[in-house]
């Protein structure tokens, strides 16, 4: 040992800083040894680093600490006796014999108040430390012992090492007690941590040893020759064993730690010690220190040995890294320890579940079987009485009917003796004439007694009337003895939500846990409407067998009830059936009309068909706006709840949407209809083909309408009602919203049009702008100019263009009640109507003579327009 | 256009001395001084009436303006409104209504006098079609009028320098419109100088005053006898030369005009040679309104709102 190391060592173990000086002070410790052996330079922070991995290694074992903490206590006592030696430690524990409760909660509560006091980390930290110091300590001993070190260091031979460890220890405690001493004011500053230290440095040399054990016990894998004899018989015990170090040393810790503030700090010590005495003893027999590591022999050598030893072709890796490598190798092998202690335990608690439920199992099953068994010898017993009553009867019945013929047949013989011995009487008479007065009724007597032929048949019959005894039905209670019971009537849960789709339903029950069941019979048929229960009942059920309690039934009709029921079955028998649930498939989506469909700058109107042949709950509406990047965006908006085929949509303007409808019911919304685009530039409508004039041609896109040439017999056409009869006209559908609107018309500079609005009910059979109902630009060619005329109630203003249009702007402004045309080629207006607008109106296009007009629509409309 | 001191007294020099033979750099015009002679708030922002002596026509001459509130923040367009037969700068202010609707638009309106007044030439105030009260917005040639009827220049150039150098007034947006004379003053600076106004509408304009017996006599008197002089006043006739940007041109005519009736309007003919230059024209045949203010002001609102289109667009 080096007075250097020692004297290195003083400076950064300020009393006052308690942990944070701990640290440093084993770092230190460490790096000097370190920096020494390998002669490089080694900074502490490089330790520091690794700190965190020992953490974690220490971290995992706390978490199981239940577990472990049972351990603890079992062993605390066994501990406790070696622990006796340090009796000026130990007698703040008092009373000795405790039961293993009293001593789980003492430690326990010592724990959280040390927890409470320093933080529970803090003794993690020490152990940490003396974790991080033990690596040189280790080739030092392996040092001493080439032969045995390779093995013994990874924990497979502890023992050997031992005795000369002790050695090591006691010359280390000398050692250490010289320039602690020497340095006076530092060291001095620890003395009264070691009330023993002075009067008994034997004991102190052994809790230092203990101590020492207990982190490397810890450690499992690298087993350190330490110390005290006790050490060593814990150490011959099994992996157990090795806890108890660990919990006799913490429990201890704690004890002086309420003592002593300062306790942190004399454990650190006890290392320091440790780890100072290991170079120390080593100094002194050969003075050299292994600094590389050879990775083939798995021990430390000296960086001499690689040249020249035999360690000459083995490849070598410094100390530090090699520490390190073996460091993680351990955490690793750790880690799987604790994984597969993790699983154990998730497998032990399986198996105790498995375990509690055979158990239950086989309990219920025993029942049964007593159960039936009773039934079985009741039934036999009963039957037995039955039989020999029945037997005693009979029995009585026959000896009595055999007993009263024998007592007639013994009278009958008396009655014969009788008149055998009269006749006698009578043969015996001298006087013949007496003889003969007496003979004659004598004999009568005789011939009619022997006239009645005496009975001689059995009057009982000797065969057993009931010798059959039927056992069959005892038979067959034999048989079900084994058997297990018929499962009860599972329950059938009611419908989910979501869980159905327009084709399938996922129908879901329940059984009782005490059932056995091999598999269920699903039983549905659909729930016609407007049929009776009775016509309902005749329906066939369709069935599907299904092992799980759950089933996703396929090939369903759309928006339809299903009533769904199910039984249970096994070997023993069925179930009764469950009670009926109804099911309800989802609808089919619905189809957009999108024909139907419009819009305007701050709203649309969606219109759809149901796509079910029954009637849906509601329908859902979701809008999706189109971004700019043309990436479609989650849904923006819902309107749910709507109970009719057709739904206005509040929306933003200059915008494109995606709007999908769905068809709801109880059993959820059907999949997205097709989508329908708007676009809210402008306002957008179709034409209503039903209005057209019969002349009238529309485009294949709806949009323009052509006046044929060819003269059309009217009496050939044939009007409906909302046919323009009288004026070649159609009528647009405007979205009815009370906003702005705006269209443009598209026409040749000689084509006679009308072009306007209406109202709905406008008539037919009139000319658009004659009556009320209709407001309406005439352009007509007059001989000497183009004619344009605002017309409503058959009036117009008289206004001159100079410049014909050919393409008309329309703007409806139902606020301002304001119609306005322009001349969109030249932003000019033409005309505003001023009026009220009553009810809504649409637009209205009429060709006065042959020729075309198209219509525009979905366009922003121009800034000027506000200028009418 | 900078109103230096010294060209300030040359003007006033010049205007005091009456050196008629100088013909001064346009930016003279801006160099005079304005007396405002009255100011009254109206619809948040003021109608005033300033007097200031004039270059063009040498003697002092009164316009009403009114200022829209929005002109106290920054530059507003301007519309010139050129008045008709005996009418001051004051008939259109009190009668026209137009304020409400500038204020709405932000639109500044100059409102000058039909003439000049006060030069002591002789025949000036003999009749009320020729004369005072009567300038028909021509530079006359005639050597009894030459000097002070110049009504074409005040308008066009002095009258505009004058408002863009006193006032928050852009002078790139500009436009016109009067009523009767007033509306052939319109069209006719209008159509003589492309581009100069963004947008021209008229109440009931002489439309083709070579045709009519009051542009007749004021061409004859102003312009002398020779026709092809009068040609370069007449709009229907500048119609047909007319090459520019496109013009949006709203007319509107009471259909009860005893003046409509007279002939001395003669509408039709400016549409007709309109529809043939392709010249855009929504003109407005008012059923039962007369020549009166009374007819200016139902449909003065729809004549601002038509320049406002253009000035504000």
């Amino acid at each position: 040992m080096s007075n250097e190391d020692v004297e290195a060592i003083p400076p950064s173990s300020s009393p006052a800083m308690l942990d944070e000086t701990t640290k440093e002070y084993l770092f230190s410790t460490d790096d000097g040894i370190l920096s020494k052996a390998s002669a490089e330079a080694h900074v502490p922070t490089a330790h520091l680093d690794i700190g965190p991995e020992g953490l974690s290694f220490y971290n995992m074992d706390l978490y199981e600490s239940r577990e472990r903490l049972d351990i603890f206590t079992e062993e605390l006592s066994s501990s406790r006796t070696e622990d006796e030696q340090f009796t000026a430690i130990e007698d703040s524990n008092e009373s000795r014999p405790r039961t293993e409760e009293e001593e789980y909660d003492l430690y326990t509560a010592e724990v959280s108040e040390m927890a409470r006091q320093y933080g529970i980390w803090d003794d993690k930290e020490e152990m940490e430390m003396g974790f991080q110091t033990q690596d040189p300590f280790v080739m030092v001993t392996q040092k001493q012992e080439p032969a045995v070190q390779g093995i013994k260091t990874w924990g497979e031979e502890p023992v050997k090492g031992e005795p000369k460890e002790g050695g090591a220890g006691e010359k280390r405690d000398s050692i250490h007690k010289t320039p602690a001493v020497d340095e006076g004011g530092s060291m001095e500053h620890h003395e009264p941590c070691y009330p023993s230290e002075g009067d008994e440095p034997q004991s102190h040399k052994q809790y230092v040893g203990q101590r020492q054990y207990s982190e490397e016990a810890f450690e499992e894998e690298e087993w350190e020759e330490e110390g005290s004899q006790p050490m060593k018989a814990s150490r011959g015990d099994t992996q157990i064993g090795e806890f108890v170090g660990f919990s006799a040393k913490t429990q201890e810790d704690l004890t002086m730690d309420m003592d002593n503030p300062e306790d942190g700090f004399r454990a650190s010590e006890h290392t320091h010690d440790l780890e100072e005495g290991q170079p120390g003893s080593q100094a002194g027999g050969e003075d050299e220190v292994p600094d590389v590591f050879c990775m083939e022999c798995k021990i430390a050598i000296r960086a001499f040995d690689k040249v020249f030893g035999s360690h000459k072709d083995h490849q070598v890796t410094k100390l530090s890294i090699a520490a390190e490598d073996t460091k993680v190798e351990i955490h690793k092998t750790m880690c799987k320890l604790e994984e597969q202690i993790a699983q154990m335990e998730n497998f032990a608690s399986h198996l105790e579940e498995i375990f509690i439920t055979v158990e239950e199992n086989f309990g219920r099953q025993e029942q049964n079987l007593e159960q039936h068994y009773n039934e079985v010898i009741q039934t036999l017993t009963q039957r037995y009485e039955e039989k020999t009553s029945g037997l005693e009867d009979e029995k009585k019945q026959k000896l009595e009917k055999l007993y009263s013929q024998l007592v007639n047949c013994g009278k009958t013989l008396d009655i014969s003796k009788d008149l055998i011995e009269a006749a006698q009487e009578i043969c015996r008479n001298e006087d013949k004439l007496a003889f003969l007065q007496v003979a004659v009724p004598t004999v009568e007597r005789i011939e009619e007694y022997t006239a009645s032929d005496p009975d001689l048949k059995l009057s009982a019959s000797l065969e057993f009337e009931n010798d059959a005894i039927d056992f069959s039905d005892v038979r067959q209670m034999m048989d079900s003895i084994n058997i297990v019971p018929a499962p009860s009537a599972p329950v059938i849960n009611p419908q989910t939500p979501n869980s159905s789709t327009s084709t399938s339903v996922r129908v879901c029950w329940s059984l009782f846990s005490d059932d056995t069941v091999e598999y269920y019979e699903l039983y549905y048929k659909p729930v016609l409407e407007g049929t009776t229960a009775d016509e309902n009942e005749e329906q066939d059920a369709s069935m599907v067998e299904v092992k799980e309690t759950y089933c996703t039934v396929l090939n369903l009709v759309p928006n339809t009830q299903y009533e769904f029921w199910v039984t249970a079955l096994n070997t023993t028998g069925i179930s009764p059936a469950s009670e009926r649930a109804v099911y309800m498939t989802v609808p089919s989506p619905p189809v957009i009309k999108k024909k139907l469909c419009r819009s305007c700058p701050n709203a649309a109107l969606i219109r759809w068909e149901s796509g079910n042949t029954n009637p849906v709950d509601s329908y859902t509406v979701e809008l999706c706006e189109i971004s700019r990047e043309r990436s479609e965006t989650a849904v923006t908006e819902s309107i749910v709840g709507i109970p009719s085929y057709e739904s206005i949509i509040q929306l933003l303007s200059g915008r494109s949407y995606l709007i999908y409808v769905r068809a709801v019911n109880i059993g959820g919304p059907s999949e997205r209809s097709d989508p329908v685009v708007i676009y809210t530039t402008g306002t957008f409508f179709r034409l209503n083909e039903d209005t057209a004039h019969p002349s009238l041609a529309i485009s294949e896109d709806g949009f323009t309408m052509f006046y044929g040439d060819e003269y059309t017999e009217l009496n050939d056409i044939t009007f409906s009602d909302n046919t323009f009869s009288r004026c070649v006209a159609i009528m647009g559908e405007l979205i009815p919203i009370r906003g702005k609107h705006y269209w443009e018309v598209e026409v040749e500079e000689h084509t006679e049009y009308r072009l306007g609005v209406a109202y709905e009910d406008t008539q037919r059979n009139g000319y658009l702008g004659a009556n009320n109902t209709s407001w309406c630009m005439r352009h007509v060619m007059t001989p000497s100019r183009h004619k344009y005329e605002f017309l409503h109630n058959g009036s117009t203003p008289d206004i001159r263009i100079t410049m014909h249009p050919k393409r008309i702007g329309v703007s409806l402004d139902y606020e301002t009640g304001k119609l306005a045309f322009f001349n969109t080629d030249l932003s000019q207006h033409i005309y505003t109507y001023k009026c009220h607008f009553l009810h809504y109106v649409h637009p209205c296009f009429a060709l006065e003579k042959p020729g075309a007009l198209t219509v525009h629509n979905g366009i922003e409309a121009p800034e000027y327009i506000t200028f009418s | 256009m900078s109103g230096t001191p010294f060209l300030t007294a040359v003007a006033r020099i010049i205007t005091r001395h009456k050196l008629y033979n100088i013909r001064l750099h346009t930016s003279s015009y801006t160099a005079m001084a304005l007396t405002q002679v009255s100011s009254n708030k109206c619809f948040d922002g003021f109608q005033k009436v300033f007097e200031h002596d004039s270059t063009e026509l040498k003697c002092k001459m009164r316009f009403g303006i009114y200022l829209p509130p929005k002109a106290e923040g920054g530059k507003c367009p301007v519309l010139y409104w050129l008045s008709g037969l005996t009418c001051t700068e004051q008939n259109f202010i009190t009668k026209a209504g137009s304020q409400q609707e500038a204020a709405e638009h932000g639109i500044i309106i100059v409102c000058p006098d039909t003439s000049p007044r006060g030069c002591n030439i002789e025949g000036e105030d003999e009749s009320w079609d020729f004369g005072t009260g009567a300038g028909f917005y021509v530079n006359a040639t005639e050597d009894q009028w030459k000097v002070n009827y110049r009504m074409y220049s005040y308008i066009t150039e002095e009258l505009p320098h004058l408002i863009s150098s006193n006032f928050p007034a852009d002078s790139e947006r500009m436009s016109i419109s009067g009523h009767s004379m007033g509306g052939h003053g319109a069209l006719i600076c209008a159509l003589k100088n492309p581009g100069k106004y963004k947008s021209v509408s008229a109440f009931a304009p002489i439309c083709n005053p070579m045709q009519c017996p009051w542009g007749q006599k004021a061409f004859n008197g102003y312009l002398g006898s020779d026709k092809s002089k009068w040609e370069s006043y007449d709009a229907t006739v500048l119609v047909s030369a007319y090459s520019g940007p496109q013009l949006d041109i709203l007319i509107d005519q009471g259909r009860d005009d005893q003046f409509l009736a007279a002939g001395q309007l003669l509408p039709d003919n400016f549409i007709a040679a309109c529809t043939e230059k392709k010249i855009p024209v929504v003109f407005r045949l008012q059923q039962g309104y007369d020549h009166s203010y009374y007819f200016v002001c139902s449909f003065i609102s729809n004549h601002i709102k038509h320049h406002a289109k253009y000035l504000n667009a």
